[in-house]
């Protein structure tokens, strides 16, 4: 993904730049504001540390290997800003001493990998983990998918920024001056390297150096991590209450996607037809107001019959287990 | 430094039956050797840079800042230029210039097409096909479900003007790189208006990555020296790969907090000074005298070309 001078024109390659001046100055400040005289040493090993991981190879099925761009993993270690900064100088260290990625095409690169990449992924990553415990697996999960997102988001930036260069920049016949395919061919041969190969890797490094850290260094996950509990204490929900929480949450989806069945033509097979001895229902042929509203009708239909059905079975469980501490009781009291 | 090379034995490649490869087969290298591979090019990359800028040449006398300026102004020149006999006239000057500061011919070619350019030729060869570039067809290739497919004079204008282009920029790049020490270049930097802090980054972070890298070459050493044959699956190697990002991130963050300590114990307040100012002599005017008179010659002979 790093793109190298020539492939981009120097109008987009000026506007890139600009746009991430107004970034890095609010990244540093920020950052600064933070760790203070520290700014310089814990950037700069940050930067090593992010040129490293690019160079790390990660073997993928069929004997080959790939690499990571790093920069969610960074993001989640050392916070977004951070990994906007640390980025930006190892892609700076990378094009100006070993000619990876364009110097020209420098504030482009810094907009995918430094600046889209880490902040799409820490975003992902923020509302996949939620406020679960810096050990609790969900978290590595969590940084795993940022990582694929962060990216995916940023290859489509790249295919983006090279598919518009033929619309915008070409000859008076028509010659393209810079990268010659258009969006309907970069979008795709983007998406298909980084959706399924590159973006595994990136799923893999991350989530496995996450996974790493809670049993191995718990204190490096604390320095962007203040306020999280290392383990589940008694206010984080339990393992039944996150369960029943899965299945609501799996219910009302249910229950949301029931309009869907609206699109299949005909009847359902061996339904019989309306019609019969009860004409007095409230949700007569799951809707309501003569026929109309058809979609609000099944999803009412679909909530009330979720909750007439729960509260039928709720029932049925209170009653069985009344009657089992009942004989229970009348046991003890026969032994006493 | 010395440390983070790997042993040539573990560099060198797997061979077959025969070292040409016609019987025999010739097995592929894993992750560890291209990771111990990297890491020993970036060292052997870095240490030949050094070594070239302090030759003595045209380039090498130039005031780092000058040379940045200039070469940063030939880029965005090689960006508008749209012709391919003038960017190949530029290239043709670029390897005059590396003939001018000590540098092997071959050694510059080869260190400039060996990637970029042959990759980018791989990329842009579909845009020269009629499906991708229409135009009139100078090179057919055949029929598809009945209609011509062949190479278009557009096409493969549009291919040669890219790859002659990522060509020049990268020849201009590896000139300023491989003659100027990285010091230098990265004091330079403050002539195009980076931030003080930023440069001082730059500097402890390329400082710093040799450290780092030989802990990477230590951990694949060992990993190597552990290994008694060969590893099925990808499962172990990819939880292997994270442990040691993982470690070795926490070898960086321990490394930051001792950098910052010496730092204090030193007089670090947060502000960054330059000992030695670099001053532009008569050499470096007429250095860029001779860019700005190429960037103008080129310019004009590409808005006459049309």
């Amino acid at each position: 993904m790093h793109i190298p001078d020539g492939y981009l024109s120097p109008q987009t390659c000026g506007a890139f730049g600009a746009a991430m001046v107004p970034v890095w100055a609010g990244a540093a400040r920020r950052v600064r504001r933070v760790v203070r005289s520290r700014f310089v040493p814990l950037i700069a090993v940050g930067a090593a540390y992010c040129f490293l991981v690019m160079m790390f190879n990660v073997p993928i099925p069929d004997g080959t290997t790939a690499h990571a761009v790093g920069a969610v993993l960074v993001a989640v270690l050392l916070g977004p800003w951070a990994a906007v900064i640390a980025v930006s100088i190892a892609l700076g260290i990378q094009a100006l001493f070993f000619g990876d990625g364009g110097v020209l095409a420098f504030g482009v690169n810094c907009f995918n990998m430094a600046f889209v990449m880490p902040l799409v992924g820490y975003a992902v990553y923020r509302v996949s983990a939620g406020r679960v415990a810096l050990t609790a697996p969900r978290r590595a999960v969590a940084a795993g998918i940022g990582g694929y997102v962060g990216l995916n988001a940023a290859a489509l930036c790249a295919a983006i920024e090279f598919g518009v260069q033929p619309s915008l920049f070409h000859r008076a016949d028509g010659t393209p001056l810079y990268a010659p395919f258009h969006l309907a061919q970069t979008i795709p041969a983007m998406a298909l390297a980084h959706l399924t190969v590159a973006g595994a890797v990136e799923l893999a490094l991350t989530a496995g150096v996450i996974a790493y850290l809670q049993r191995a260094n718990l204190p490096l996950l604390r320095i962007n991590h203040r306020g999280i509990p290392d383990t589940d204490d008694g206010s984080a929900p339990t393992r039944t209450a996150r369960r029943a929480r899965g299945i609501a949450i799996g219910i009302a989806v249910m229950v949301v996607l029931t309009p869907l069945g609206l699109l299949a033509p005909g009847r359902a097979f061996g339904e019989a037809p309306r019609g019969g001895f009860w004409r007095h229902a409230l949700l007569d042929g799951y809707g309501f107001g003569g026929g109309r509203n058809h979609v609000v009708g099944y999803v009412v239909s679909a909530a009330v019959g979720v909750v007439l059905i729960g509260a039928v079975v709720l029932a049925t469980v209170a009653l069985v287990r009344a009657g089992e501490r009942r004989r229970v009781r009348a046991g003890e009291g026969a032994r006493a | 430094m010395t440390a983070a090379s790997a042993p040539d034995w573990l560099l060198r490649e797997e061979v077959g039956l025969c070292p040409c490869g016609c019987v025999g087969r010739r097995s592929r290298r894993g992750f560890v050797e291209k990771t111990l591979t990297g890491g020993a090019d970036v060292v052997r990359q870095a240490l030949f840079s050094e070594d070239i800028s302090s030759r003595r040449g045209l380039l090498q006398s130039i005031e780092p800042r000058v040379k940045l300026l200039t070469m940063l102004a030939l880029l965005i020149a090689a960006a508008f230029v749209r012709h391919v006999p003038v960017l190949l006239a530029l290239y043709g000057a670029t390897l005059v210039l590396a003939v001018c500061s000590s540098l092997r011919l071959s050694f510059f070619v080869r260190r400039v097409w060996l990637f970029v350019p042959l990759f980018t030729g791989l990329v842009v060869a579909p845009a020269a096909l009629n499906l991708v570039t229409p135009g009139p067809i100078v090179v057919p290739l055949g029929t598809w479900f009945g209609h011509p497919v062949g190479l278009t004079r557009p096409g493969l204008e549009a291919a040669a003007v890219i790859v002659s282009r990522v060509a020049l920029s990268i020849s201009l790049v590896v000139l300023l790189t491989l003659t100027t020490p990285w010091n230098r270049l990265l004091a330079a930097l403050r002539a195009v208006f980076v931030p003080r802090v930023f440069v001082q980054v730059l500097g402890m972070t390329y400082r710093y990555l040799f450290h780092l890298v030989t802990g990477v070459g230590e951990m694949y050493t060992a990993r190597t020296a552990r290994t008694v044959r060969r590893e099925r699956g990808v499962v172990p190697g990819r939880a292997f790969v994270a442990a040691t990002a993982g470690a070795l991130f926490g070898k960086a963050h321990a490394l930051s907090e001792e950098v910052h300590l010496a730092m204090v114990a030193r007089g670090y307040t947060g502000s960054t000074r330059v000992l030695r100012p670099l001053r532009p002599r008569v050499v470096d005017a007429a250095w860029a005298a001779a860019c700005l008179a190429v960037i103008i010659t080129a310019v004009g002979v590409d808005h006459v070309f049309g």
